[in-house]
């Protein structure tokens, strides 16, 4: 049987760094789970080279069977699978409703020639990807803010406007770079809701997350990464009460 | 009268080169000091289709330059943004050095030092324009059916695709979209515009000479999309109907011929130095 | 020979834009900034040191000046306008049209001080031919070669031995971390654009007195000199300047096939080339 996500033997050196080293692991279709480790472990790497920002030097990547060595990010999007930022990047002068919008798939007029011969087709099928966006931005509780500059959104705002990007693409795996770090205990809560509720609506989530609490609450899996390595998988509750992991987790050097 | 109307027909022909700067440097975000380059090409193709032994008529014309111009931005962008924005800037120069050696030098295509004279007005749908006043009217469509088109776009997914791939290119190739894609449409856009901005101007002139398509009519191009304002329709009217307005304010001063277009170009260069440091937006645009 | 009198004067050619190079390589990698006013630095020093020549004074009096001239413009360039545009936070784009803006102003007002008409420097022994068997070269070709590989040598030697030299290499190749181990990269940042406006000032001098002044022709070898940095790889010194006579003997000798207008066309095949197959250049990396 295919695995859902497969990443088979990942090695990358930066300069004299090896941030990932023989790295291998599964996600199963239709769970949350959660990449934790200390920091420098790898985990926005493995992001990276999932999503086709970064090619490893060893190593492959294969969802649904199908291998995305050396796919653009675009193309990884298009075969299902989108991330978030650890520093958002959004787009600040846009707003809440556009930052949106932009991820939606193929719409009419997003090259000139439809843009100015077919006005009235680009036009009306924007009315239909409005509608659609704004069911997106309610999705995430962010209706009321939709055109808002991402400039004036509260930091938990703009959290959970990053999923709503990713939501937009209709990719059906999330890989969500520390969704909840920096969050107040509401917007805290608020985030974990919405994870859980789109594991419900079928998506599956790789979420790096530092917050044990959090990992608690929504991890089905725990992958625990160190030096670029997988060292330890299992539940959170397995993970998290392992004295050897806490040890480098907490206490060990960088 | 006729003076004024002159001074209208150069200033629409320089909203559409300026709308073609805009879309490439405010929007897209491109250093180019090209775009007269583009504008020679133009201009030498409109009057070599109507000058030719079975000449065509203007609208043709205008349409076969305009495509010759999107072929040439796209043949310049795509290679070059691949790489980085660096090179773009060496390719932007190479071109413009390189188009002004082709213009002043092949004379069998471009007549070379000496120019192309004797192009004949354009005809339009069985008209011949003849007059200032027609041919300003004439501009005036064109110059608004560009303004319409610009305005098109910047309103549509595609509008809003490029501002987005001006903060953060990342984060839209994250999003699932073509951002190499995106900024080459955005240049060839940029060619039609400029190519035709060509026509009309090698049809107006009846005379087009190098020495209207090199590296300082690049400068005066980027200076009045800093002037006006990156981004704007508003911006890639103002700046243009300022700045084509400055060498009649300069014929009040008393400058020596020898040194007149040094001084226009110092003007300019010091524009570009002021409004960088003291006021990106320009006077109706938005920060560069 | 044709040839060898076209590969003589491409040599020297090459050495004087290996000097262009390496100094705008200075700038670039360390900065970052494409800094295009580069050119007008260049095109400056040969015209102060023409006024001076011209006014009687001693030669050396003629070439220090306009150095310690362009040496205070470059650092003038990076303190007046490159440090307050990062203050502002301003785009690579806006630093690279202020530096265009600056350009024309300085290309312009020497325009306009010494009109555009070509300027020769009255100095007798400057044309004076020496041979070499089938090739002729000008004492101020001969000079310019001898000047031109020493300014590369010196350049080495800076960058590689003095402390300067290797601080500069430090922020070069990371700015950030130099920032917080206080390296204090925007103090390096005037260093290194004054000394690169001294470098460039020489070969100012050297190429228009061999073929004359003119207020606008700074760009053509700016280009063809950063083509030459790209071609051998950012960041390496030696890369600069060996492209650079590359090119320049490769655009001498193709005067033997095709007219002297076209070079610009050859150099910019060279550049396209190396874009679409190798555009980390040849010594990537490496000083």
């Amino acid at each position: 049987m295919t695995a859902y996500l497969q990443v088979a033997g990942l090695d990358h050196r930066f300069g004299g760094l090896r941030a990932l080293q023989d790295c291998s692991f599964t996600i199963e279709q239709g769970r949350i789970t959660c990449l934790v480790g200390p920091n420098g472990a790898g985990k926005t790497t493995i992001f990276n080279v999932i999503t086709g920002f970064l090619h490893p030097d060893e190593g492959t990547v294969a969802f649904l069977g199908q291998k995305l060595d050396g796919l653009r990010p675009q193309a990884i999007v298009h075969a299902g699978i989108a991330r978030t930022f650890q520093n958002l990047r959004l787009f600040t002068d846009l707003s809440a409703l556009d930052n949106v919008m932009i991820a939606i798939k193929s719409q009419p007029g997003e090259e000139p020639i439809g843009a100015i011969f077919r006005p009235l087709h680009t036009a009306r099928a924007q009315t239909r990807r409005r509608q659609e966006a704004l069911a997106t931005l309610d999705h995430v509780g962010l209706a009321d803010r939709a055109q808002d500059l991402v400039r004036n959104l509260s930091y938990g705002e703009q959290k959970l406007l990053t999923v709503a990007r990713v939501l937009a693409t209709g990719a059906e795996l999330l890989l969500l770079d520390e969704p909840a770090s920096g969050l107040s205990a509401g917007a805290l809560d608020a985030i974990m809701a919405l994870l859980r509720r789109l594991q419900t609506e079928g998506k599956t989530l790789l979420v790096v997350e530092h917050n044990t609490r959090v990992v608690q609450q929504i991890a089905d899996d725990v992958l625990f990464l160190h030096q670029g390595h997988l060292m330890a998988h299992g539940t959170p509750e397995k993970i998290i009460s392992d004295p050897a992991l806490a040890e480098i987790y907490f206490g060990g050097a960088l | 009268m006729d003076f004024l109307y002159s001074y209208i027909v150069f200033a629409e022909i320089y909203v559409l080169l300026g709308l073609s700067t805009n879309l490439l440097v405010g929007i897209v975000g491109i250093f180019s000091v090209s775009q007269a380059a583009v504008f020679g090409v133009g201009a030498y193709v409109v009057a070599h289709f109507l000058m030719a032994s079975t000449p065509l008529s203007f609208i043709p014309s205008l349409v076969i330059a305009a495509a010759c111009c999107v072929a040439l931005n796209i043949l310049v962008t795509l290679p070059s943004l691949r790489v980085s924005g660096d090179y773009f800037v060496v390719t932007s120069f190479g071109i413009q050095l390189l188009a002004t050696a082709v213009f002043t030098n092949w004379a069998t295509g471009t007549g070379g030092a000496n120019g192309l004279p004797g192009i004949p007005p354009p005809d339009v749908f069985g008209l011949s324009i003849e007059t200032t006043q027609q041919y300003m009217l004439l501009c005036t469509v064109g110059a608004g059916l560009g303004c319409l088109c610009f305005y098109l776009i910047m309103r549509a997914p595609f509008g809003r695709l490029l501002r987005a791939i001006r903060e953060d290119e990342t984060a839209v190739a994250a999003a699932g979209k073509n951002v190499l894609r995106a900024k080459v449409s955005a240049a060839a856009l940029a060619g039609a515009f400029a190519g035709t901005a060509g026509g009309f101007y090698a049809t107006f002139l009846s005379f087009i000479d190098p020495s209207s398509f090199d590296l300082d009519a690049s400068i005066l191009l980027l200076t009045m999309v800093v002037v006006g304002g990156a981004r704007t329709l508003a911006g890639s009217i103002v700046g243009p109907f300022l700045l084509l307005a400055l060498p009649q304010l300069l014929t009040l001063v008393d400058i020596p011929t020898t040194i007149a277009a040094a001084a226009r170009q110092l003007i300019y260069g010091v524009l570009l130095i002021l409004f960088m440091l003291f006021r990106p937006q320009g006077l109706a645009g938005e920060k560069l | 020979m044709l040839a060898l009198q076209l590969l003589a004067t491409g040599l020297v050619t090459g050495c004087a834009l290996g000097v262009v190079a390496i100094s705008f390589s200075l700038v670039y990698a360390t900065t970052k900034i494409f800094h295009v006013a580069h050119a007008g630095i260049y095109t400056l020093g040969g015209y102060l040191a023409w006024s001076l020549v011209v006014r009687g004074a001693p030669l050396v009096i003629a070439v220090v000046v306009p150095i310690a001239a362009c040496t205070a413009l470059g650092a003038l360039i990076q303190v007046g306008l490159y440090a307050k545009l990062e203050q502002r936070r301003a785009t690579h784009l806006v630093v690279l049209i202020a530096s265009l803006g600056t350009l024309a102003v300085i290309q312009n007002i020497v325009a306009a001080v010494y009109t555009p008409n070509i300027l020769q420097f009255p100095i007798p022994w400057s044309s004076r031919v020496v041979s070499f068997g089938p090739v002729r070269l000008t004492y101020t070709q001969l000079l310019t070669i001898v000047v031109s590989l020493a300014a590369y040598v010196g350049t080495m030697w800076f960058a590689h031995r003095t402390i300067l030299g290797k601080r500069i290499r430090a922020v070069a190749s990371n700015p950030m971390l130099a920032d917080i181990t206080r390296l204090q990269p925007h103090t390096v940042y005037i260093y290194v654009i004054a000394i690169a406006s001294a470098l460039v000032c020489l070969p100012g001098i050297l190429v228009p007195l061999d073929l004359g002044l003119q207020p606008y022709n700074g760009v053509t070898p700016l280009l063809t000199a950063t083509i030459a940095m790209i071609a051998g790889g950012v960041g390496s010194i030696t890369g600069a300047f060996v492209l650079s006579v590359a090119i320049a003997v490769v655009q001498n000798l193709s005067l033997l096939v095709m007219p002297g207008e076209w070079s610009i066309g050859v150099t910019f095949f060279i550049f396209v080339i190396f874009m679409l197959f190798r555009p980390t250049g040849l010594f990537s990396a490496a000083r």
